[in-house]
């Protein structure tokens, strides 16, 4: 192991040492805001450390890569995890999810996410994938005390082992034809120009379909609201916000490297078109918050396989800011709820009536966050969506983004019904509990760049495109 | 004796399309539905098998073991669910689990 080695594993043995050390701290007091201290430490520690340039762009023995983009996406995957972890706190002392198994778990999670970000080879990026997975089966899962917890756990557990097992045939078919495991090679030597052998795309289509159901994607969405609605909020936030970006990150990984893939244009453009039926149709007639914003993740998932369709025009570059975009929204959206539901309210639509009166902060960044998820000007959900569209019309794709669009501005409906309900009004009474102070440090800093990215997302822009060929 | 590629890959397509319909079928047993995942999981690790074979590498079999301790990982996992599911509801029946629905 060579220093280079040491410089690029640091952030991930940072983050494994992080978690054993908040394990042990577990057996010596049982207040977790240690264990919390710890995790947010480690991982802004580790985004710091990743902000440097590395000596070499991969690690010599390790095989890990220290690129541009595997850089940004691990810098984005630890500010959300601390983030989460701030706001978890204060929620789960509320809900009585005690305990420093926890933080820990946030650890494994994103150690499993920037395994998977530096991936150079299609076995780290499974085995990323997968700590990843491991990590979320038992964070939604970890209110055991909940009637509907064990469900939710079921219902996420039992998808996620099948897309596993797609996704492990999917990288067997792909390394059968191209007898290698690094990624740069193996996906050059199946999507090649002219006919393609059809093992190479059968398992293009198996790893297509693993990948789905971790980005719920209809068909494969099924398990979306019902894990959304049952989770604790900021493990959906994290959910939301970093496997989903994980997943694109692995695609982008991927994707880029095709000498043609236009082989895999028509499934992405099937499952494009259906998760943004889906997903915009059922949410118009749910009157849950969190299943409404589940089934709106379904939609946003419809916009970035739409981006992926268009990869040659600037697609890459769209998906990847709308990875990020999104995450940033679902961790104020889903943190903004956080904080209410601590505060005691419900999860129908009428448990949101009257609460921009008297719970003005987290309702105003829900309202925010609803505003970028409904892609109204100038937060990020604008940018995001005008980037998708004018790829996906610039690589000639005018169906999908007519439709994209239309559909876009069907959602502004359900999106406002939830605002209208915030500021609407209501005889309740007015208590005067107040968001903590990482609630609202973490409340303001999402906001903020949520605001920040829609007004001036040229730098960033210039940065993917930089990253992305 | 040589085995060619392509009867590896027919047969890990048949217990993978086994695995699958164990999977999508039998909903009564969570375990029944484990021991679909890990028939194609099973599958998977057959076609790296046949694959690092047939280009002489190691690297397919590294992949297999791998699958396999993550396999053992992921049972543990999902067993302790079952466990504690069981000890809730007493039934192991996915379709009993329906709390969460639109």
């Amino acid at each position: 192991m060579t220093t280079a080695d040491l410089w690029i594993a640091l952030p991930l043995i940072l983050l494994a040492v992080g978690a054993l050390l908040t394990l042990l701290i577990g057996a010596v007091t049982r207040d977790d805001t240690a264990a919390t201290a710890i995790g947010v430490a480690v991982t802004l520690g580790a985004a710091c450390w990743l902000l440097q340039t590395p000596p070499l762009p991969v690690a010599p023995s390790l095989g890990l890569s220290a690129a541009g983009l595997p850089r940004l996406f691990s810098c984005f995957f630890l500010l959300l995890a601390a983030g989460v972890l701030c706001l978890s706190s204060g929620y789960n002392r509320a809900r009585g999810i005690g305990g420093e198994e926890y933080p820990a778990t946030v650890l494994f999670a994103t150690f499993g996410m920037l395994a998977l970000a530096s991936a150079t080879t299609l076995l780290t990026l499974f085995l990323g994938l997968e700590a990843m997975s491991f990590g979320f089966y038992i964070l939604v899962a970890v209110d055991l005390k909940r009637a509907t917890s064990g469900e939710t756990g079921l219902k996420y557990l039992l998808p996620g082992a099948l897309s596993t097992a797609f996704l492990a045939f999917g990288i067997a078919l792909i390394y059968c034809v191209s007898g290698t495991l690094a990624i740069h090679e193996a996906v050059q030597l199946t999507l090649t120009s002219g006919r393609p052998d059809p093992i190479a795309l059968a398992g293009w289509g198996c790893l297509l379909a693993g990948i789905a159901f971790k980005l719920s994607l209809a068909p494969a969405h099924l398990w979306t609201p019902d894990v959304y609605q049952g989770a604790p909020a900021p493990v959906v936030a994290f959910l939301s916000g970093g496997s989903k970006g994980a997943a694109i990150l692995l695609l982008l990984l991927l994707l880029p490297h095709a000498v043609d893939a236009s082989h895999l244009r028509i499934p992405l453009w099937g499952v494009a078109l259906l998760s943004m039926l889906v997903g915009n149709l059922a949410a118009l007639l749910q009157n849950r918050v969190r299943r409404l914003l589940a089934y709106s993740s379904i939609a946003q998932m419809g916009y970035v396989a739409v981006a992926l369709v268009s990869g040659k025009g600037g697609g890459y570059q769209a998906a990847a800011f709308y990875a990020l975009a999104y995450g940033v929204i679902s961790l104020a959206a889903f943190g903004a709820i956080a904080v209410l539901e601590r505060q005691g309210c419900g999860e129908t639509l009428d448990d949101y009536r009257g609460l921009g009166q008297s719970k003005p902060f987290a309702s105003g960044v829900l309202t925010l966050a609803l505003f970028s998820l409904a892609g109204i000007p100038p937060t990020v959900g604008f940018t995001g969506k005008f980037l998708i569209f004018t790829s996906a019309i610039r690589s000639g794709e005018i169906a999908l983004a007519v439709i994209g669009v239309l559909l876009a501005a069907i959602s502004v409906y359900y999106y406002l019904k939830v605002v209208i309900t915030l500021y609407s009004k209501h005889t309740g009474t007015a208590d005067a509990s107040h968001p903590t102070y990482p609630e609202y440090s973490v409340l303001i800093l999402a906001s903020t760049a949520m605001v920040l990215l829609g007004l001036w997302p040229d730098a960033l822009i210039s940065l993917l495109s930089h990253l992305l060929p | 004796m040589i085995v060619p590629l392509a009867h590896v890959l027919i047969l890990a397509a048949i217990l993978f399309g086994l695995g699958l319909v164990c999977t999508l079928v039998w909903r009564s047993n969570v375990i029944m539905l484990l021991i679909g995942i890990e028939i194609m999981l099973n599958a998977a690790m057959l076609v790296f098998v046949g694959g690092s074979n047939h280009w002489g590498m190691a690297d397919g079999q590294v992949f297999a073991l791998i699958i396999m301790a993550m396999t053992s990982a992921e049972v543990s996992l999902a067993l302790a669910l079952v466990v504690y599911l069981h000890r809730r509801k007493n039934t192991v029946d996915v379709d009993e689990f329906r709390e969460l629905q639109d």
